[in-house]
């Protein structure tokens, strides 16, 4: 079969591509799970992570040539950067693109509306104002093309792929920590589980969502600050694709489930790049499009259900 | 209220139509009663294909920039343009926008093989003469059409040339075809690998859809790491790529990452220094790339027009660039002959017979329409530089 | 003491109005402002904000306020229009509509031989066909409230059919056709797309119909590229689709690449179309769709096959597509994948939600409306930038006037409804609160 010879290659490879989509889709599924709201405009917030990433990593990077330990610092700041740029334009989103409108109760489809418009506007702006070539970024470490850091069952692991997996895993856990520990974590999943009681029981809901939207854009930021270390480097239309797949991983996981928008995303990456060993790159998308739609005919919760509230 | 708003609302929408409609076809006037001449491009100037329509805009208007400065016409030249964004369904409007103006005497373009298709009937019917810098799909010489001349060579005198080369001169037996899913693409991959097949080759062809790095296209640059381990672990000796710079410059990269040893090999649209840019030299070094137009890094001619085109466009010369400006200097030089009571029909038919010394070729036209011979050479990327290896027979 | 005062008059109402106003001029400043480039991504900012541009915008957005927010009457009046509509007392009588009707086709009918033949280009590509794709998409998601992001997969449907039974594509039919004769199988291969389609998915959410019609439409560009030997991939057919002609019982005429014969045969379809709908609408079916919309619950509980119906709603938004895409396909000649992107799905949605969901004439204005921004405002405006534009007017309308620019009066009386909190605004809004 296609995928027994040189199986572990297509899936660590496809691995290091499920964990971005794993963060972007998070940001989906928090937005879906306090809001009900598909946030199309998620994929632009992923995008100003990556320029915000950009900017920073090459105005530190300068001229040098970082490796060891300072590697690990740009890395670092490359992620704060990105993960604060995409937060604060997710909060700029919620605040102009979406809060009038829960002041208004307008229907879902004016939401939906809203965020496409937000997601042109942004999109567009980003291409006028940084040029619509892309731009790679400075590497905060050396990579040696074809001498893997160690091997999964002789697949190649690169630097790159590790310091994806190393920050998305981090992230994660650090997300599972916020959710279940924190005060906040507290206040999304009431409000997610039911925004009325919530409100009755003193949650400010204005502020939870708006600290959602923001936990959702630190974590698309910083993939879009990885996703731009990768080869294709960042640009203004870089959000579309990433965003409609990570859309697609966060329903197959479960919408509004955060272990599932992990799980949907690693699984939709994995699959993914098997797809293409098997049917070839143009096929990708479509076997990704049947398998949403099994998925959906035969278990349309999702993967692991649905629900912030119930079974995060 | 309300009704006033909504009563408001249609009256407008006819107004607006009528103001644009009455504000549109407005010509300008020439200085010292010499006659306005315009020429026009029509090409993709925005959307996700901008860039490549860009990088033969400025080519256009710096040949009439040239001419124009030269003060020997009888004529003012103008430049005019007209955006289809690449695409079949926008490019009659564009067409029409351009065969409105009377001013306008003959069109550099379609940029786009399926804009040609789609707008091709608009030029010939008005007869206004096109020269397309770029449309290489071979069926536009079939229709016909009296107005349509192209100064580049199609895919079926490109591909075929490219695979004898690899074969022959490279001595590959086996070959990775690659196509980037684009109008471009596929023909040209198409008659690539036909070719190649009937000369002994083993050809495994994989569709690889663009992204959006340089042109509309629907690819996920997430997928080239998966595709650089099938072709390294299909052993091909050579893998050829049938698309544009930025997206070959990322599978180079996902190539060599991967681990592949073999040569590259790429056709026109990779002709550009932004591939070895993007790339990086060592990545993009001994790569070969193959274009139906001579080296204009050797002729000295052809540097004045580099320098002055980056001054004007802002970045370097690159895909297609060349082409533009040689079709914009042959519409120049017959409406030269012509003089300054040229119609749009004359230039068509003094097209027809044109012999014109261009930077990237000698510029005679077949009778459908075609380029006269169709010699290719072949480049290499040498320490960061593409340099020519001559014909490639 | 006085900076007490202060931040409490810039956190009152008209405190904030001004903030926002001014923080819309920056915006506007920054839009209308230079473009930055690869090599220099400030030059953008800093050309529109540190520059004499930003006190200009600054000064004008402050006018706006003082005269928005200042005169008693202009306050009430920019209330007005931007509050939930109450029903229109404009257009009671059928009488009144017809005559509406009857003033718009016949300038409609007269307009085009005035206009220029780039206009009348337009008219027809880009105007009337995507008035035809706003009226279908009108049904599907402003009459049955269905969310559809794929629609422009069976336009493509529509017109590869087309292009298939004229015996354009490298695959050939077992019968060569006239485009005309084309047009019920191009409807009927559209309406089985969206039957295949919408029979498992429409008994999903809302939202999860969003997603996999956004789907759809991505695989059927895909397949479309990737079949070349059954579509001609990405180049296109490879035969050029025929023009219409008519040519029985005596009657000869064909159409050509002139543009006005073809916009005359479109104004009739979307004429029987118009009629088609308003019929419909004002049927059972029509009520059905309604009661759907606004309570699917409390539909089915009265007996309404919610299902069914909507898979009506969806053959029927289908079908229209289809039938649009014959008409493109022969005027055009040629298709390729190029030409059914995702961004035109979205633009059709726009169009119809900016011209006001569920209502006919809403489709037909903001189609026209839209359509003709990028042509009209081409000198005014840098071709790229078209979408910064239409982005910005869609969250605008949105937040200032979501019912559309005219809306149905059932959906106006929907949203007067929701907003003073008594309904969920659409089945969409009352599915997802289901715990």
């Amino acid at each position: 079969m296609c995928v027994t010879q040189h199986f572990w290659d297509f899936f660590v490879s496809g691995l290091a591509n499920g964990f971005v989509y794993a963060l972007i889709a998070l940001g989906y599924t928090l937005v879906y799970g306090v809001l009900q709201l598909i946030n199309f405009a998620h994929s632009e917030v992923f995008m100003s992570g990556g320029f915000g990433g950009l900017f920073v990593i090459n105005f530190a990077i300068g001229s040098r040539h970082p490796h060891g330990l300072s590697s690990v610092w740009f890395v670092l700041v490359g992620l704060a950067a990105g993960a604060v740029t995409g937060g604060i334009v997710a909060y700029i989103l919620e605040r102009v693109a979406y809060r009038p409108l829960r002041r208004r109760n307008a229907p879902k489809l004016a939401f939906l509306i809203s965020a496409i418009g937000m997601s042109y506007f942004l999109y567009n702006l980003a291409g006028k104002e940084f040029g619509r070539d892309a731009r790679t970024m400075k590497p905060p470490f050396t990579v040696s093309p074809n001498k893997p850091l160690f091997t999964v069952f002789g697949a190649p692991v690169n630097l790159y792929d590790a310091v994806i997996a190393v920050s998305a895993i981090a992230m994660l856990i650090l997300l599972d920590r916020v959710v279940q520990r924190t005060r906040l974590g507290q206040g999304i999943r009431a409000v997610a589980q039911d925004a009325d009681t919530a409100a009755l029981m003193g949650v400010n809901i204005d502020r939870v969502i708006a600290q959602t939207f923001i936990l959702g854009g630190l974590l698309g930021g910083a993939a879009g600050f990885l996703f731009g270390l990768g080869t294709a480097g960042v640009s203004y239309t870089m959000g579309f694709t990433p965003g409609i797949k990570a859309f697609t991983a966060a329903v197959l996981g479960g919408i509004g489930n955060i272990r599932g928008a992990m799980l949907g995303g690693l699984l939709l990456g994995v699959v993914e790049n098997l797809s293409s060993a098997c049917f070839g790159a143009s096929w990708v998308d479509v076997v990704a499009f049947y398998i949403l739609v099994l998925v959906l005919l035969v278990r349309p919760m999702g993967l692991l259900g649905e629900r912030l509230g119930r079974s995060a | 209220m309300k009704r006033r708003f909504a009563a408001a609302v249609i009256p407008l929408t006819v107004a607006g139509l009528v103001v644009s409609a009455c504000s549109s076809g407005k010509s300008s006037g020439g200085s010292g009663g010499k006659p306005v001449f315009k020429i026009g491009y029509e090409g993709p100037l925005s959307g996700g294909n901008a860039q490549l329509g860009l990088n033969m805009k400025y080519a256009v208007q710096l040949a009439i920039n040239e001419a124009n400065a030269k003060g020997d016409l009888p004529f003012v030249l103008q430049y005019t343009e007209a955006d289809d964004q690449g695409s079949g369904d926008k490019s009659p409007a564009a067409a029409q926008q351009l065969i409105d103006d009377k001013q306008v005497m003959a069109v550099v373009g379609p940029a786009f093989s399926g804009a040609t298709k789609a707008a091709e009937p608009k030029f010939a019917d008005a007869d206004l003469a096109t020269v397309s810098p770029s449309a290489t799909s071979p069926a536009l010489a079939t229709f016909g059409w009296k107005t349509f001349f192209r100064i580049v060579a199609d895919d079926n005198a490109q591909g075929p040339a490219d695979a004898d080369y690899a074969v022959n001169k490279l001595g590959v037996k086996n070959i990775f075809a690659i196509d980037d899913a684009s109008a471009y693409g596929q023909p040209l991959e198409q008659a690539f690998e036909n070719q190649a097949k009937k000369d002994g080759a083993q050809v495994t062809h994989q569709s690889v859809p663009g992204t959006t790095q340089c042109q509309a296209g629907s690819g996920n640059t997430q997928q080239y790491p998966a595709v650089a381990t099938t072709i390294k672990n299909s052993g091909a000796e050579l893998v050829f790529y049938a698309g544009y710079y930025c997206d070959f410059a990322l599978l180079a990269k996902a190539l060599r990452q991967a681990g592949y040893t073999g040569k590259l090999f790429s056709d026109d649209g990779s002709l550009d220094p932004k591939y070895i840019e993007q790339a990086g030299a060592s990545v993009a070094e001994g790569t070969y790339i193959s274009c139906a137009c001579a080296d204009i890094t050797t002729n000295p001619k052809a540097q004045s027009f580099v320098t002055n085109f980056k001054k004007l466009a802002g970045f370097d010369v690159s895909v297609y660039s060349a082409e533009a400006y040689d079709a914009t200097n042959v519409i120049i030089s017959v409406l030269k002959e012509l003089g300054p009571k040229a119609t749009r029909a004359q230039v068509v038919d003094k097209l027809r017979t044109v012999d014109y010394q261009g930077i990237t070729k000698e510029v005679k036209f077949q009778s459908n329409g075609n380029i006269a011979g169709s010699a290719v050479y072949i480049y290499q990327v040498q320490n960061g530089k593409i340099v020519s290896l001559g014909l490639s027979s | 003491m006085t900076l007490r005062r202060v931040w409490a008059w810039a956190t009152s109402l008209r405190g904030r109005q001004l903030w926002v106003t001014l923080a819309g001029a920056l915006v506007v400043d920054v839009m209308t402002g230079p473009s930055g480039s690869l090599n220099d991504p400030t030059a953008g900012f800093a050309g529109s904000l540190l520059s004499r541009r930003v006190g200009i915008f600054l000064l004008i957005g402050f006018a706006f306020w003082l005269l928005v927010t200042s005169r008693e009457r202009l306050a009430a009046w920019s209330r007005s229009w931007t509050a939930a509509v109450r029903p229109s007392r404009w257009l009671p009588s059928r009488w009144y509509r017809l005559a509406a009707y009857g003033v718009l086709l016949a300038v409609a009918i007269v307009l085009p031989l005035v206009l220029s033949p780039y206009w009348q280009e337009v008219a027809v590509d880009q105007i009337g066909v995507y008035v035809l794709l706003a009226l279908g998409l009108n049904v599907v998601v402003g009459l049955a409230g269905l969310l559809d992001l794929g629609y422009i997969a069976f336009y493509a449907i529509g017109a590869y059919s087309c292009a298939y039974w004229t015996d354009s594509l490298p695959i050939h039919p077992p019968f060569v056709l006239n485009p005309f004769a084309t047009i019920p199988f191009a409807i009927a291969a559209a309406m089985l797309a969206g039957v295949i389609l919408g029979a498992p998915t429409l008994r999903l959410r809302g939202d999860y119909l969003a997603i996999v019609t956004l789907g759809f439409g991505e695989i059927i560009t895909i397949y479309a590229t990737n079949l070349q030997s059954v579509t001609g991939g990405s180049p296109g057919n490879s035969r050029p689709i025929p023009h219409f002609s008519i040519n029985l019982f005596g009657l000869h005429y064909r159409w050509g690449i002139d543009n006005m014969p073809y916009y005359y045969l479109l104004l009739a379809f979307v004429v029987m179309v118009i009629v088609f709908f308003h019929n419909l609408e004002n049927s059972r079916v029509g009520r059905a769709w309604t009661a759907i919309r606004e309570d699917e619950v409390a539909a089915a509980a009265s007996g309404v096959n919610t299902f069914r119906y909507k898979l009506l709603a969806f053959a029927i938004g289908a079908s229209t597509s289809g039938f649009a895409g014959v008409l493109f396909a022969s005027k055009i000649q040629t298709i390729t994948p190029l030409s059914f992107l995702l961004q035109q799905s979205i633009l059709i949605l726009v169009l119809v939600i900016f011209g006001g969901m569920g209502s006919i004439p809403g489709a037909i204005v903001g189609a026209a409306i839209i359509q003709w921004f990028p042509n009209g405002l081409k000198t005014y405006v840098r071709k790229e930038d078209l979408f910064l534009y239409l982005g910005a007017l869609l969250v605008v309308m949105m937040i200032y006037r979501p019912q559309g620019l005219i809306p149905s009066r059932r959906r106006a009386r929907e949203l007067a409804l929701a907003e003073s909190g008594l309904v969920e605004a659409d089945a969409l809004t009352t599915a997802s609160r289901d715990v």
